[in-house]
């Protein structure tokens, strides 16, 4: 062997030995501090540009303010109020519109001839946006709850729906196969394979489909209301009350994340089979 | 020996599926018969319709012309009375071994208790206890491929339709699984169908081997197999064994060298 190639080699394994050193950070709680550490110094930043001037307060706002409106909020209860409706609308509309639409998309399977019929139709619909819908929606249900879900509804369902036939669709024919040759009927298949093996997709839209419901709930609440955070946000934002609107937003923000949380249990405790057991881990 | 009692016979099939280029005619006047007990491996060159000859005997595909006949009576075809079985395990990734295995007798709506008293006892006879509860992607391929097994035998179908059940597999898995297949057709007394390219496989499991033609299909020869033993091992050191190798190689043209 020459020289230069076990050179070469000493500096590959080297190379390789440095690679394999842990970054201490790399853990539950290095990360979690990590990510800490960047929201303090985001506000801190914000703070310090707003009362050094760099930046206008009237149209930024400023975190201390945020923080005193909500602190307010928690004492006079109205933070509660307020997202409890958001939270009900969003739920409401998240839960009707994944069951309707995965149902619709689901039983879309049985027949080939009506799921074409339909293609179509669904594809039209699903390019409206849904949002445009909102001023007609609450003319039929008017200014109340029912508006906001069903704003909601509209949003989520055509997802699921979509999801939920593309996947049926897509279900193992060798496994329906297998089934049918011992004897099965359609309606066993359909139980059999097609809906467990739509699971996985279906849950996937549920992360979606949160999402979609948050944007329903607040935008109803945006056009009329008296109730819910998209109504403080609104109110405030016409009022140039920015400290009120990020105390709206951030409080969306963090609803937001403890849904999205909830889905990931959820997925868990529905797919069990999913859940990645032992195998190997590799370095890329 | 008395002429064996016919239990399955292919009259006359035909099938062709569309294509680009108009229709492409895949079994042309298939005609041979399974007797009761009998092992029968189907060879033949790839894409020559092995497989649509199983899909047509399962239900899963009509035939254009012809007929079946089962036991003396013309069928539409033996869905629900056949296990069928395939290179892919197709076990449900969903269900643990135990509900895989479950699976058919489900459908057939048998008794939940008894059928899981069933399951267990099969799964133990094959070595798979302590398994009950594991999702298939938690087992070996040649695991995998007993819990097929076991969920085709466990319906007790009266005919096994094999499709290359061990061809995924790493050689000695493979002598394995055979050993246990011929062991289980022996204790349940089953007909088994198998269509394999290898043709080693072939000679040491079957009593018969029906040799196909090229696409348009028909039936080229039928070879009885006369081994004394039809254990995967045992067969393969039978003097007579390289003979019939040689005999089915030269009816399937095989080539050995590159420039032929």
């Amino acid at each position: 062997m020459t020289e230069m190639a076990q050179l070469a080699k000493t500096s590959v394994r080297r190379h390789l030995r440095a690679s394999k050193r842990r970054n201490v950070f790399d853990s539950t709680a290095g990360r979690s501090a990590l990510q800490i550490l960047a929201v303090v110094a985001f506000f801190l930043l914000w703070e310090v540009a707003v009362r050094m001037e760099w930046l206008n307060a009237f149209l930024v706002g400023q975190p201390s303010g945020v923080l005193h409106v909500l602190v307010s909020m928690v004492a006079d209860g109205s933070l509660f109020v307020d997202t409890g409706y958001t939270v009900f609308e969003a739920i409401l509309g998240f839960a009707f519109g994944t069951v309707i639409g995965s149902v619709i998309g689901l039983t879309l399977w049985y027949s080939a001839f009506v799921a074409r019929l339909v293609e179509p139709f669904i594809a039209a619909i699903n390019s409206v946006p849904k949002i445009a819908l909102a001023p007609i929606i609450i003319l039929w249900f008017g200014t109340g709850l029912t508006s906001k879900v069903a704003l909601a509804i509209s949003l989520t369902s055509i997802v699921a729906l979509i999801t939920a036939y593309q996947a049926a669709k897509d279900a193992d024919k060798d496994l329906q196969a297998l089934l049918f040759s011992m004897g099965a009927s359609k309606h066993q298949i359909f139980k059999r394979v097609i809906t467990p093996s739509t699971l996985p997709a279906i849950i996937a839209t549920f992360r979606i489909n949160i999402g979609f419901a948050l944007v329903g709930a607040v935008v109803g609440e945006f056009i009329s209301s008296q109730h819910g955070l998209g109504h403080v946000i609104y109110v405030a934002s016409s009022l140039y009350d920015l400290n009120t609107v990020w105390a709206g937003l951030f409080t969306l923000m963090l609803v937001g994340f403890l849904f999205y949380q909830m889905v990931e249990v959820t997925e868990q405790r529905l797919l069990p089979w999913k859940q990645q057991m032992g195998g190997t881990q590799i370095n890329v | 020996m008395s002429s064996p009692k016919v239990q399955l016979r292919l009259n006359g099939i035909r099938k062709s599926f569309p294509g680009k280029q108009g229709p492409t005619q895949v079994l042309d006047g298939l005609t041979f018969d399974i007797h009761e007990r009998d092992f029968v491996s189907i060879i033949g060159p790839s894409g020559c319709g092995k497989t649509t000859v199983f899909n047509i005997i399962a239900g899963l595909v009509d035939p254009d012309e012809g007929m079946l006949m089962y036991r003396g009576q013309e069928v539409d075809s033996l869905r629900g009375k056949v296990g069928y079985m395939m290179q892919k395990d197709l076990l449900f990734p969903w269900r643990t071994v135990l509900d895989n295995v479950l699976l058919g007798l489900e459908t057939k709506g048998v008794d939940p208790r008894q059928a899981m008293d069933t399951a267990r006892e099969y799964l133990s006879t094959f070595g798979l206890s302590g398994f009950e509860n594991a999702y298939p992607k938690m087992l070996s391929g040649g695991m995998r491929q007993r819990v097929a097994l076991i969920r085709t035998l466990v319906l007790d179908p009266d005919i096994l339709l094999l499709d290359e059940p061990f061809s995924a597999l790493d050689y000695q898995t493979r002598l394995y699984l055979e050993g246990i297949l011929m062991e289980a057709v022996e204790t349940f007394h089953k007909t088994v169908i198998l269509v394999t390219h290898d043709i080693d496989e072939a000679v040491a499991l079957s009593k018969r081997v029906v040799v196909l033609s090229q696409r348009p299909a028909r039936v080229k020869a039928v070879h009885d197999i006369a081994l004394n033993e039809h254990s995967p091992i045992a067969a393969r050191s039978d003097p007579r064994f390289s003979s019939y190798f040689n005999t089915l190689c030269a009816e399937l043209d095989i080539q050995t060298r590159a420039s032929a």
